[in-house]
């Protein structure tokens, strides 16, 4: 057997003209190219709309085939690096010499940027400004309110749009031409819904599918969405609920510790399926507000472990008090 | 004064040679007796015991002393000799095997496992553990602190015995004792204060004892110049203090009486916060309160501001202790940390995960964090149904994928026609738009 591509690398666009749903971004940034006028951006929208994807092929489109061999352009994660200090020495290094070819300076992506904390973003700030005479810097992120004003206000700030119904179509189709797969209108809509407009949602759901079966159905979809919601918040919350909040714990340090899951996803897992739980109403209105001040506690630094278990034993205590 | 007598340490001197001279742990020394009494009543069911508990306690005395008046030969093997798994061998090899008919009866001490370096000892605890499998003669070991993970293998094989701290009335009589056979007169209240700031070390007393007496200054003011011997709390003792705390006074000096560091006493104290308070609310309410320990020492630790921590050792000293107090219970036994344990037992695919990790964040431009959840749960089911070609693209490995294929869900589909199925796990509004399908089957088609 050959290798097999995951289609979230294979249908990354490879220039701005594949870029979809981003109609008026697309223009701008061509434009930026044709002018060679290119300032500092900030490009901000929900997973899974190409804000990364689409930082890759600007710069494709920019240097050509071998942006990254050539040393024109550099991606670091900020959710990757062990805090500001190990960025700043990666940007410094990069951004020393300026290629002999080329536009005059090169393109560093740091992407998820809002996993930076405050202080940390405007350590980075001053980053950009030692080195922008030869660097041009792309933040990716998220959240924009959650990148500082200082770097806002000296970015080009672009909001990529959540992936509309026909754009999934749209890679849908392409997909199922190019992979053989049977798939309807129905299953198009169910992956819109599902995914939320995360086309990364959606190359990942239908490849899973894919390997089950050609023939993509609503029900087989259904199924890989919900084996594949991964973090298995739902069980941790329903066992501390069921009184078992031993196995509880464990399942959180299955998931931090070994399955390498963030806290933040845990966090805010347990916060989209508090709503299904079935415990009073009037309950959720504390749960909500205990997960909040999780939430805030350990983007402050606390152990996020420690700060999870006040609501698992908050639910364990709600245990035959079930609706 | 004379020069003889400081010459001989007293503890040498006056260590017990019979068992009924060892002071206090009246449970412990029974226990040790039946245990090794046992052996002469054919094979104990553990071949070696473990004796535990603060220095000057007593352990080492009590296995010398018994050996000395019952004619036993004792081989001793103490942390001063080299300990590797080959010294051991050597050095011990020959003892575990039976005396013959006419030798002396044997017991073989191996003094201070706790300090079996694993560097410097390497394979030194297997060596015992295999010593112990194939021993004909009492083995004993003893330890501070037995509870250390890489002394698993010899706790399964080991009668543990416990010591605890002697009391300072105990070690009070002792002292006056040693003072009647050395014939010198030391102030009451002296004897006292030596006997209360050893707590309960008698080693530390009798050492304390000779320098007073033996120094020909003011006792009082040789006392004074010893360093106060800070009670060093190990971790069970220490949770027996924070539980035990019924007032947040109690708790102050809990933590600077250990060399423990704040964050093992935390993961200590978090591990065993369900089995010491079993009712709900209040097992929450003290969660809450360790939560609140952790944002304070965090805090503090982050900002450099160190006069912040005190609000965050407070809580962590007494704060389970209070809560527990408000329900009464009696709270279950102390145990080791469970999450030490997970991350011991999970090291390897710990490795593993964080292998396949890199070699997917590699390809993919994925943050970790972001891989874990965005990727890693389709990569599993993919290579659960089959998919070597997307392995192959990763480079991974026969383990990496065996350990995915491990973690993948069971997703059990009849290709044409799928059949509902209580596998379902989709949101409550997917099951109640599912539910409008009567005929439980997908075709795709209109489902409206």
């Amino acid at each position: 057997m050959t290798e097999a591509i995951p289609w979230i690398e294979k249908y990354r666009p490879k220039t701005l003209k594949e870029v979809i749903n981003q109609e008026a971004i697309v223009t701008a940034l061509t434009n930026a190219i044709r002018t060679g006028n290119i300032p500092h951006m900030l490009f901000t929208g929900p997973p899974g709309v190409g804000k990364t994807a689409t930082a890759h092929a600007f710069a494709r489109d920019l240097y050509g085939e071998r942006y990254i061999e050539d040393g024109h352009f550099l991606e670091i994660n900020a959710s990757d690096e062990r805090g500001i200090d190990v960025i700043r020495e990666k940007v410094k290094n990069f951004a020393r010499t300026i290629p002999m070819a080329g536009p005059g300076f090169k393109i560093l992506l740091l992407d998820e940027s809002d996993m930076l904390t405050a202080e940390a973003q405007h350590a980075f700030r001053r980053v950009m400004e030692q080195f922008s005479t030869t660097c041009r810097f792309i933040l990716a992120a998220n959240y924009f309110n959650r990148i500082i004003e200082p770097i806002q206000s000296r970015c080009a700030v672009f909001r990529f749009k959540p992936i509309e119904e026909d754009g999934v179509r749209q890679m849908v189709e392409r997909v199922a031409r190019n992979e053989g797969l049977e798939v309807d209108e129905q299953v198009v809509k169910e992956l819109y819904r599902i995914s939320e407009g995360d086309l990364r949602k959606v190359l990942n759901l239908l490849q899973t599918a894919s390997v089950y079966s050609k023939r993509i159905t609503v029900d087989l979809l259904y199924r890989v969405a919900g084996l594949a919601a991964g973090i298995e918040a739902r069980r941790m919350m329903e066992l501390a609920l069921s009184g078992n909040l031993t196995e509880a714990r464990k399942l959180l340090w299955q998931a931090l510790y070994v399955d390498g899951v963030s806290e933040r996803e845990i966090v805010s897992s347990m916060y989209s399926e508090l709503f299904y739980l079935s415990i009073p109403e009037t309950e959720k209105a504390k749960l909500f507000s205990l997960l909040g001040e999780v939430d805030y506690r350990i983007s402050q630094g606390a152990t996020p472990e420690v700060q999870i278990m006040t609501v698992l034993s908050a639910l364990h205590a709600l245990s035959g008090k079930r609706s | 004064m004379g020069l003889q007598r400081v010459a001989i340490p007293w503890t040498e001197k006056y260590r017990p040679r019979r068992v009924s001279e060892v002071v206090g742990n009246g449970e412990a020394v029974q226990a040790f007796l039946e245990w090794v009494r046992s052996w002469s009543s054919g094979r104990p069911a553990k071949k070696a015991a473990l004796l535990h508990g603060p220095p000057g306690t007593g352990k080492t005395s009590l296995v010398i002393a018994f050996a000395e008046e019952n004619g036993y030969d004792l081989v001793q093997l103490n942390a001063s000799d080299r300990r590797s798994a080959e010294d051991i061998k050597n050095l011990l090899g020959q003892a575990v095997r039976a005396a013959s008919v006419f030798g002396r009866r044997r017991i073989v001490l191996i003094d201070e496992v706790d300090g079996l370096s694993t560097v410097a000892d390497a394979g030194g605890v297997r060596a015992i553990a295999s010593l112990i499998d194939r021993t004909e003669v009492p083995i004993v070991l003893v330890a501070n602190d037995p509870w250390d993970p890489s002394l698993q293998e010899l706790r399964s094989r080991c009668e543990m015995i416990g010591f605890r701290r002697l009391r300072a009335k105990e070690v009070l009589s002792r002292l006056e004792e040693i003072c009647r056979r050395e014939g010198v007169s030391v102030d009451r209240e002296v004897l006292e204060s030596i006997a209360e700031r050893s707590k309960g070390d008698m080693r530390a007393a009798i050492n304390d004892l000779q320098l007073v007496a033996t120094s020909g200054s003011d006792p009082r003011r040789v006392l004074e110049s010893i360093p106060n011997r800070v009670i060093e709390l190990n971790a069970f003792e220490l949770l027996g203090r924070i539980f035990g705390a019924h007032r947040f006074s109690e708790g102050r000096g809990t933590l600077a009486n250990t060399d423990l560091d704040v964050d093992t006493v935390f993961t200590w104290v978090l591990d065993n916060l369900d089995q010491q308070i079993r009712d709900p609310q209040a097992l929450h309410e003290a969660y809450k309160v360790l939560a609140d320990a952790d944002l304070h020492l965090r805090r503090a630790t982050r900002l450099q501001r160190w006069e912040l921590m005190k609000y965050g050792t407070i809580l962590l000293s007494a704060g389970p202790g209070v809560i527990k107090a408000t329900v009464a219970e009696k709270g279950g036994r102390f145990e080791f940390p469970a999450r030490i344990r997970f991350m011991q037992q999970t090291k390897d695919v710990r490795t593993l995960a964080d292998s396949i990790l890199t070699k997917v964040t590699r390809r993919l431009h994925m943050s970790r964090a972001k891989a874990a959840v965005h990727f890693l749960p389709y990569l599993r089911l993919m290579l659960k149904a089959g998919d070597r070609g997307i392995a192959r693209h990763f480079r991974l490995t026969e383990e990496e994928i065996g350990y995915l294929v491990s973690r993948a869900p069971e997703l059990r589909v009849q290709p044409a026609e799928v059949r509902e199925s209580v596998e379902e796990r989709a949101r409550p509004q997917a099951k109640a738009r599912r539910a409008g399908t009567a005929s439980g089957r997908s075709t795709g088609r209109s489902r409206a």
